[in-house]
Order: structure tokens, then C-alpha cells, then sequence
């Protein structure tokens, strides 16, 4: 009988989806345009760099496209009373969990961006510099409760042994 | 004397108003010596003022810290105090007090001084006191450390009666590993000083280019002079005395380092002193010790030697070697010994597989396949002959599956008691033991390429040592079954079966 880790319970919010879309298309504009003013401004460049250009301006468009749709349906995220669990990535997987019992610090985070499509990311932080566990774009209403919600249950534990 | 709790304050020894000058005046004396060479060659008037100057601020800057730093014990507390415009007090509760390092540089240990670093428990924020009297010094030590313990402290035996420059322990220290001489044969096969060596080659080679021998003429002619003698003997005699300069350096290094090296337990911590000029003693609370590392670099591992470094957490950088190198069997019974367990150090590992030799083989190749590309690119573009780029690109691919095959063969792990243990290292074989109560969390990651094969690298999340111990390329459910296994029940509620 083999186990695996199943799936965490909760999406992350849809509004993900165009904050992605808008974010990624914002640096991969700025790649094409950087490529396409080579190509135009450097003289005498031979013919097949046309190719090259062409190929990352596909790539762009795939990227804006695909990677977003991709990325909501891997991003997933479950607080227990006992766990903190998530799921991230779009081309590889990474999954996180961490004890509640060892949860130093809860931050959350919003940026110019995020706040214009109304979500918010929040960060778990361990003992250990390899252990921050992020929940990328929830809308900012759950986040401010599952913040709240660490919160308590953090604040609620006993003196608590943070393997330090 | 060191204050008795309650006590007020106390300066550093005065011992320090002749430490820091020295230092300053060490530090200041090239740029007053160029400043003065400029001044005496710029009409020289005024000599007379910058010397006293030049020798007055050094002595000035060195006596501040000693008159503006104080520390005291109060029952609960060591505070230090320092600055004269800016007060600066550091705290630091004392049953937080993880380690007290001592150490003594050759100019400390003339004037009979130590170098006092008590460490909290939180990284990177370390009480310095630089420096007080040794005596004081072990004294401070042994009433930080047994504090720690008083509940445990045997009635009779008091703070005040260690005063010698030897502490006289709670509880007999146990011996677990001292220098053994017949070790310096490890110490030309440790190559981690080579580089030192490098760079101190680089430094003479910047003076090389003045020196008068290297015009062209000299070069042609001393060229000619190789061709004419076999270049083979020419190549054999540097070899051979490269060779003899390695040898020296390495054996002079690994006394200098690791002389008197003696590593004892007492009250509940690792203690080490060793060092011919610098002495060090370091001390870590073997509570907070949660695992321990064994390196075998690939020249040690030929002649039996091995490394072992304790894994802490509150310490500076949580990894600290705490023996030289050393026979294999040496670095077992004491990581045996500090992990209480047989076995993490010993046991076989598990492998990861045939898909995982796979990956462990591509990941050398595709890197020299990157640096054969890049090789034939620039034989394209500067005309070379092309059986360089054949000659170079076959080695090249023979000594990357060599390391592919290694470093699978030094992959593996185990759950040895409540211990993790994960093998890793490309052509050093490291051993990697974490006791499973230091594992606070834990990654599964899969690149694209691990998903289709069903492999993941699982990574141990910890505040000990590097803060993450990794298991790569294992087989998923056999990540989660060994993550189930090593920390139970964190994972019962995410786990789900498979067909």
C-alpha cells in the first residue's frame, strides 16, 4: 500500500489568474521589445537572428497564455489546526509542509499590483531559513482571516518548542 | 576576578590598553609610514607634527574600547556595555547562553588575555568580550556554562573556588577524541588548504611581473632552454616540487591548526580547544546539537580519512567541525558518541534506483556538454585545430560519468533510530545524520523532467546546521513514506492512497 501526499483542500482566489497573466506580461513585453530594438538598431545582423526573435516573442505569448491557467490549477493551499500545506510551481511541483507547533512568524504581503485585483500573499516563516511556507494570491479577505486564524492558534499553543 | 552576580560593573583587563594600541599601530603603520615617506619627500616642515600624531592616535583609538566598555552578571543576566555617544547594552539572559567560545590570538596569548563569544541561541547576535585575563576568561566559561545546569550543579562546589587558568568541573569531562600524531598523514590528502595556497601563489605572481627575469628575452631564451632539455623532465621537476611545497604547507598547516587538539564533554556541552599560535576553544551545548556530518573528500577517502562536523542550532553558522581530519573509524565512534546512537554514521543506505543513477549520470554530462559547446564554438571562431575540442570533449565526457556514477553511488538515506540520515556528494562522500526532532518541516519538490519518472528531491527543513538536509532524487512515495516515518503524524491527514 503506497501513500502519497494528496492535494491541499483550497484554490487559490481566481483573480490569480489576470494578476499572473498581467505581472508576467509586464516583463515578457519588456524582453520582446528589448529583442525586436536589437534586431532593428544593430546593424548588419544576419538573417537567422530574425528566427531568435521571432522564437521569444512565441515564447512570450505562451508564457502570458498558458502559465497562469497552469499555475491556479497547481496552486493549492490547507491551514489545519496542525499543518500548514501547500502546493506551488507550474512547470515542476513543490509542495510544503510545516507543523503549526513550530510556526515562528505569519506575515502577510500586498503589493501595488496585487491590490488592484484585490488579493494578498501570505508568508509562514519556521526556526529554519529553508522552511518559509508562502500561500501566493489569496483573496485579501481569507488571507486577513487565515492570518487571524494563525495567528490565534499560534498565540493559543503552549510554551512552545521551536527546535531551536 | 571575574563580578560576582549583583556586582557592578567591570572593565576588560587593563592587560587590553597594550592589545589595542599594538593592533592599531599594526593596522595604522603602512599609511603612516607612506604618509610620512610623502611628507619627508614634499619638503619635510612638517615631520615634526604628523609623527607624534601618527604615533599618539593609534594609542588613543586603541585605549577607547577599554574605557568605554563595561559588562557585568546579574542573577539572570549578562549585560555588556559599550560606546560613548551611542550607548550600546547587549543582553543576554543566562539560561539563552548556548556557547562561550574562547579564543587567543599569538599577541592575546603574550599578554595572557582571551578572546570571550557567548552565543544565545539566535544566530548571528553574539556577545563579544575582547578581551579579558585568561584565568578570568575560563572562569566566565565555567560559571556561564554550569549556570545553565544549576539545577543539576552538585551543593559544594562554587563559582568563586574556579580561579586557576584551568576550570575545575562540576563533573569530570570525558575525553572523546585528542590529537594523535600519526593523523598528519591525512593532512596532505585534505585539499581544502590548497586553497589558501592558490591564492597566495596569485599574490607572489602579481609581484612576479616586476621582477626582472620576465622580459621577453629572458623568457625566449629560457624557453629555448626548456625545448633543449627533455620538456618532460622540466614538467616532472616542477611536479615533484610542487609536490614538496604542498607537502610542507599541508603538514605545517594541519599542526599550527590542530595542536593540542582535545575534544571533552562537560556540563552537557562539546568542548574543543586546539591551535599552536591562535588557540580556540568552542564550546556547543549538546542539546542543541540535533545532528552530525560526516565528509569523506574523494583523496581522504583513499586512505581511510574522514571529517565530522556537529550540526547545532545557535550557533553562528550551526556547522562546526570538531575533529581534523582523521581515521574514518575515529570520526564514527565520536559521531556515535555525540548522537548517542550506533548506526546513522554506519548503516547502509538505501538507494534511490536506477532512474536516479539515470539523472545522477545526465546532470555531470549535460553540464560538460555545455563546456564542449562552448569549446567547439570558440574553435569555430578562432580557427583551432578541431582535435582539441575531440580530444578534450571525450575526456571531458569519461571524468563527468565518473562523477555521475559517484555521486549516485553516494546517494541514499535511512531512517536509523530518530535519526535521518542522507547521503549525498559528488566526488566527497557525505553522510548526513539529523535527529528527527529537529525537523521542523518539509519540502517535495519535482522539476518537469522528475515528474515524468516519478522521482522528487525531498528536503528536511531544520535550524541546525545548513537548515535543510536533502534527500535528492528518491521515488515520490517513497519521500512521503520516509517523511511519514521520520516525523509521525504531521503528514497522517494529507496522505492519500494509490492504486
Amino acid at each position: 500500500m503506497n501513500h502519497v501526499l494528496r492535494e491541499p483542500a483550497h484554490r487559490v482566489s481566481p483573480q490569480a489568474v489576470p494578476y499572473w497573466r498581467l505581472s508576467a506580461a509586464v516583463g515578457d513585453v519588456v524582453l520582446v521589445v528589448a529583442a525586436v530594438v536589437a534586431y532593428a538598431v544593430i546593424p548588419d545582423v544576419p538573417g537567422w537572428t530574425l528566427v531568435l526573435v521571432l522564437l521569444v516573442a512565441a515564447a512570450a505569448v505562451a508564457h502570458v497564455v498558458l502559465m497562469p491557467r497552469i499555475r491556479f490549477r497547481v496552486h493549492r493551499w490547507e491551514v489545519t489546526d496542525t499543518a500548514v500545506h501547500t502546493r506551488s510551481g507550474w512547470i515542476g511541483r513543490e509542495t510544503r509542509i510545516a507543523p503549526i507547533s513550530r510556526v515562528q512568524t505569519v506575515d502577510s504581503r500586498q503589493g501595488a499590483l496585487m491590490r488592484l485585483f484585490g488579493l494578498a500573499s501570505i508568508t509562514v516563516t519556521t526556526a529554519s531559513a529553508a522552511g518559509p511556507i508562502t500561500v501566493d494570491c489569496l483573496d485579501a479577505e481569507t488571507a486577513r482571516e487565515v492570518v487571524a486564524r494563525l495567528t490565534a492558534i499560534t498565540a493559543a499553543a503552549p510554551e512552545q518548542d521551536d527546535a531551536t | 576576578m571575574i563580578p560576582a552576580p549583583g556586582d557592578g560593573w567591570s572593565r576588560l583587563s587593563p592587560r587590553k590598553l597594550l592589545l589595542d594600541p599594538v593592533k592599531a599601530i599594526g593596522q595604522a603603520i603602512v599609511p603612516v609610514v607612506v604618509a610620512l615617506v610623502g611628507i619627508s619627500q614634499s619638503g619635510g616642515r612638517f615631520g615634526w607634527v604628523i609623527l607624534p600624531v601618527a604615533v599618539l592616535g593609534p594609542l588613543l583609538f586603541g585605549a577607547l574600547p577599554w574605557l568605554t566598555t563595561h559588562y557585568r552578571l546579574t542573577d539572570t543576566q549578562i549585560q555588556v556595555r559599550r560606546g560613548v555617544l551611542n550607548k550600546n547594552t547587549s543582553t543576554a539572559p543566562l539560561d539563552r547562553v548556548r556557547s562561550v567560545d574562547l579564543e587567543a590570538s599569538l599577541l592575546h596569548r603574550i599578554l595572557g588575555l582571551q578572546k570571550v563569544e557567548i552565543g544565545t541561541g539566535v544566530d548571528d547576535d553574539r556577545i563579544t568580550l575582547d578581551a579579558l585575563a585568561a584565568a578570568d576568561a575560563h572562569a566566565l566559561r565555567t560559571t556561564l556554562l554550569r549556570r545553565r545546569e544549576a539545577p543539576e550543579a552538585t551543593p559544594g562546589t562554587d563559582a568563586d573556588e574556579v580561579d586557576g587558568p584551568v576550570p575545575v568541573p562540576v563533573a569530570a569531562p570525558a575525553e572523546l577524541a585528542r590529537i594523535d600524531w600519526s593523523w598528519l598523514r591525512f593532512a596532505p590528502f585534505s585539499l581544502a588548504r590548497l586553497v589558501l595556497l592558490a591564492g597566495a601563489v596569485g599574490v607572489l605572481s602579481q609581484f612576479g611581473d616586476d621582477l626582472p627575469i620576465w622580459n621577453e628575452e629572458t623568457a625566449r631564451s629560457t624557453w629555448d632552454w626548456v625545448m633543449q632539455f627533455a620538456l618532460v623532465a622540466v614538467i616532472a621537476v616542477l611536479a615533484v616540487g610542487g609536490l614538496a611545497v604542498w607537502l610542507v604547507v599541508s603538514v605545517t598547516g594541519y599542526v599550527v591548526q590542530w595542536w593540542r587538539f582535545l575534544l571533552v564533554r562537560e556540563h552537557g556541552s562539546l568542548h574543543l580547544t586546539s591551535g599552536l599560535f591562535t588557540t580556540r576553544s568552542i564550546t556547543v551545548e549538546e542539546a542543541k546539537v540535533r545532528g552530525v556530518e560526516m565528509t569523506e573528500p574523494l583523496l581522504m577517502r583513499v586512505v581511510g580519512g574522514a571529517e565530522l562536523s556537529t550540526l547545532a542550532t545557535g550557533v553562528e553558522d550551526g556547522v562546526t567541525q570538531v575533529l581534523p581530519p582523521c581515521p574514518r573509524d575515529v570520526a564514527i565512534g565520536v559521531g556515535e558518541t555525540v548522537l548517542e546512537h550506533r548506526g546513522p554514521l554506519t548503516d547502509p543506505l538505501v538507494e534511490h534506483g536506477p532512474l536516479a543513477r539515470r539523472r545522477a549520470w545526465l546532470r555531470q554530462i549535460r553540464e560538460s556538454l555545455v563546456v564542449i559547446a562552448a569549446g567547439a564554438v570558440a574553435t569555430w571562431w578562432f580557427d583551432l585545430s578541431w582535435w582539441w575540442v575531440g580530444l578534450g570533449g571525450l575526456a571531458l565526457l569519461l571524468v563527468s560519468a565518473a562523477v555521475g556514477e559517484a555521486s549516485y553511488r553516494h546517494l541514499g538515506h535511512a531512517l536509523a533510530g530518530d535519526h535521518l540520515v542522507a547521503g549525498s556528494g559528488l566526488v566527497a562522500r557525505v553522510r548526513t545524520a539529523l535527529e528527527t526532532d529537529g525537523i521542523i518541516g518539509w519540502v517535495v519538490s519535482q522539476s518537469w523532467w522528475q515528474r515524468r519518472i516519478g522521482l522528487a528531491d525531498l528536503v528536511a527543513t531544520t535550524a541546525a546546521g545548513h537548515e535543510r538536509v536533502l534527500v535528492r532524487d528518491v521515488r515520490l512515495e517513497v519521500a512521503v513514506e520516509l517523511a511519514d516515518a521520520a516525523t509521525p503524524g504531521l503528514l497522517t491527514e494529507f496522505l492519500a492512497e494509490t492504486a
